[in-house]
């Protein structure tokens, strides 16, 4: 962590939470403070948290995927959410979850630039299923153009996984499929 | 790394080009973007600035190829090819004079086939329509073509514009300046160079102008650094740019298709690092159309204090695939300030203020621990 990122924390009064978190002590009621501390220092935080937790992976899953007790799903249903509630939503779970919780973005909920911001305030899972610009489900057999070199068609769903691979290594993570989770 | 320049900016030390790299390749794009905010907030506080505005495009003829665009169709009568009679185009301003905005923001393509009067006349009919309407038109290439096609100089193609209305000029053909890039992305309309003495000229007659700069497809950090530099450089001569404006390249339709658009995450650093870079131009703007709103409206916390305006009208990103909606309510900027937790001020072009709204009282806002100022700006709402 920079000490720029150190006093961000500091400054915030959020030096107190991370000590309690680090020593194993996780106060839920801290999250009232955490809803009115400064954003971008939760976010600071909540990444220095997630980086010592989970580390720099970023499980996706494309298709519906278990939620457990370990799982905090943001944005809840049926709750609409302004970008910066997100935000504050996703750290919020990362700092005052259980250690290791696992911060998922339904991106369908939240569109993927929200979802890949999200990353760096503490979520380590993108869900959503692939759909195409409409926002319907790719048929199974569908295609896409690629154009590069030699103009090709591709299918559909290998085409968007790259997409969003690239939107996670675009935010200097790690992605990985989580295929084994699909339910 | 980073702790050594938020030391420099302490000291009120300028930042270097290598400073900008580095702040580019930064993996921690939330750390940088809380030294922009400080910037952001010593600079402005919470104010964040819109204005109530109306894009028109009055034609999408044009004899550049640039590889980036997705508006410009090469001659008249090609499929798609538009040129609005001038009775159409101030028809746009005439049905909206119950609620009139304060400025039409002019871009086009650089059409071969119109005689300067056109676009005389197009800005003297405006100011016959709405005498106080600030016209912000005609991107620097637009005036260089001008110059050119029509055998003036940059200085005398201004002179009359003005005359006929033209009060500011609008920061787009940025592009890139470095010729690397521009060579390979818009080899045949104004170069970098042109373009900063075109914005050169402006200022020493007394107009303000913005600047862009088109970032997300084959330029390097380098290239963005060297361009905003360029910027600061002019900028320290002059003192006539307003606000900086990264623009997100969009790759649908255009010629440069094959690659990827550049993420959320690329333009809230992009918002940070040209506040960090930029210490004498005094806006910069997260431009909805270009990021969505719903990303400008983070930006409000990465550097930028002004989100552009209603729009109305925007069709050259929309062509590129843009998913933004082509306009937004003064209502609906509103909120989109206020869920920040900033306070918005509606402006003219020139930056005097219109009116200032409350602070919301909205979760973001009232989650906010500091501040002082705002209570202040509260004080003079109308």
């Amino acid at each position: 962590m920079s000490a720029l990122t150190d006093a961000a924390i500091d400054r915030a009064g959020l030096r107190g939470v991370l000590e309690a978190r680090r020593a194993g002590r996780i106060d839920p009621a801290a999250a009232d403070h955490l809803r009115s501390a400064d954003l971008l220092a939760l976010g600071a935080l909540a990444d220095c948290v997630r980086a010592e937790e989970v580390g720099d992976e970023v499980a996706i899953y494309t298709r519906p995927a278990a939620v457990d007790a370990q799982v905090v799903v943001v944005p809840c249903e049926g709750r609409e959410l302004t970008g910066l509630e997100l935000l504050r939503e996703v750290a919020v779970a990362r700092v005052s979850g259980p250690r290791g919780v696992r911060v998922r973005v339904d991106w369908t909920r939240c569109g993927l630039e929200l979802a890949q911001i999200a990353l760096g305030f503490g979520a380590n899972e993108l869900a959503g299923q692939i759909a195409n610009k409409r926002g319907l489900p790719m048929a199974e057999d569908e295609k896409l153009g690629v154009v590069g070199k030699k103009s090709r068609l591709e299918p559909a769903e290998t085409v968007k996984r790259r997409e969003l691979e690239g939107f996670v290594r675009r935010s200097g993570r790690t992605p990985r499929f989580d295929e084994e989770a699909i339910r | 790394m980073i702790d050594a320049i938020r030391r420099r900016l302490e000291a009120g030390d300028r930042l270097s080009g290598e400073d900008g790299l580095a702040l580019l390749r930064h993996p921690d794009v939330v750390a940088v973007g809380q030294l922009a905010n400080e910037v952001r907030e010593r600079l402005h506080g919470d104010r964040t600035y819109f204005n109530r505005n109306m894009r028109l495009e009055v034609t999408n003829v044009c004899v550049a190829s640039c590889l980036f665009c997705s508006f410009a169709k090469l001659e008249e009568g090609a499929p798609g090819a538009h040129t609005m009679p001038l009775e159409k185009a101030w028809h746009e301003l005439e049905i909206r004079m119950d609620d009139p905005p304060s400025e039409i923001h002019v871009v086009n393509g650089l059409h071969p086939g119109l005689p300067f009067s056109y676009y005389e006349d197009l800005l003297s009919g405006f100011k016959r329509i709405k005498p106080d309407i600030h016209l912000k038109c005609f991107t620097a290439v637009e005036i260089h073509f001008f110059a050119q096609h029509y055998k003036m100089t940059h200085r005398e193609v201004l002179e009359r514009l003005r005359l006929a209305g033209l009060d500011s000029l609008p920061g787009g053909g940025a592009e890139i300046f470095h010729p690397e890039v521009r060579s390979r992305i818009s080899h045949d309309k104004a170069t970098g160079d042109e373009w900063l003495e075109v914005h050169r000229v402006a200022h020493a007659l007394g107009m303000r102008t913005n600047a862009t700069i088109l970032y997300g497809h084959i330029e390097t950090f380098e290239h963005r650094v060297d361009h905003m530099l360029r910027l600061r450089a002019l900028q320290d001569e002059t003192g006539g740019l307003q606000a900086f404006i990264p623009l997100a390249f969009h790759p649908d339709g255009n010629g440069m298709k094959n690659l990827p658009a550049p993420t959320a995450i690329d333009a809230l650093r992009m918002v940070a690092v040209s506040r960090l870079l930029l210490d004498n131009v005094p806006h910069v703007k997260a431009y909805w159309v270009s990021m969505t709103p719903e990303v400008a409206q983070i930006a409000l916390r990465f550097g930028a204090d002004d989100v552009d305006g209603t729009i109305v009208h925007e069709t050259i990103y929309r062509a590129a695939g843009s998913r933004s909606p082509g306009a937004l309510t003064t209502e609906q900027l509103v909120r989109l300030i206020q869920e920040a937790g900033r306070v918005p001020v509606e402006r003219d072009t020139l930056y005097n203020v219109v009116r200032e709204h409350p602070r919301a009282v909205l979760p973001e806002a009232a989650f906010k621990v500091r501040d002082r100022k705002a209570a202040r700006h509260l004080e003079v709402v109308s």
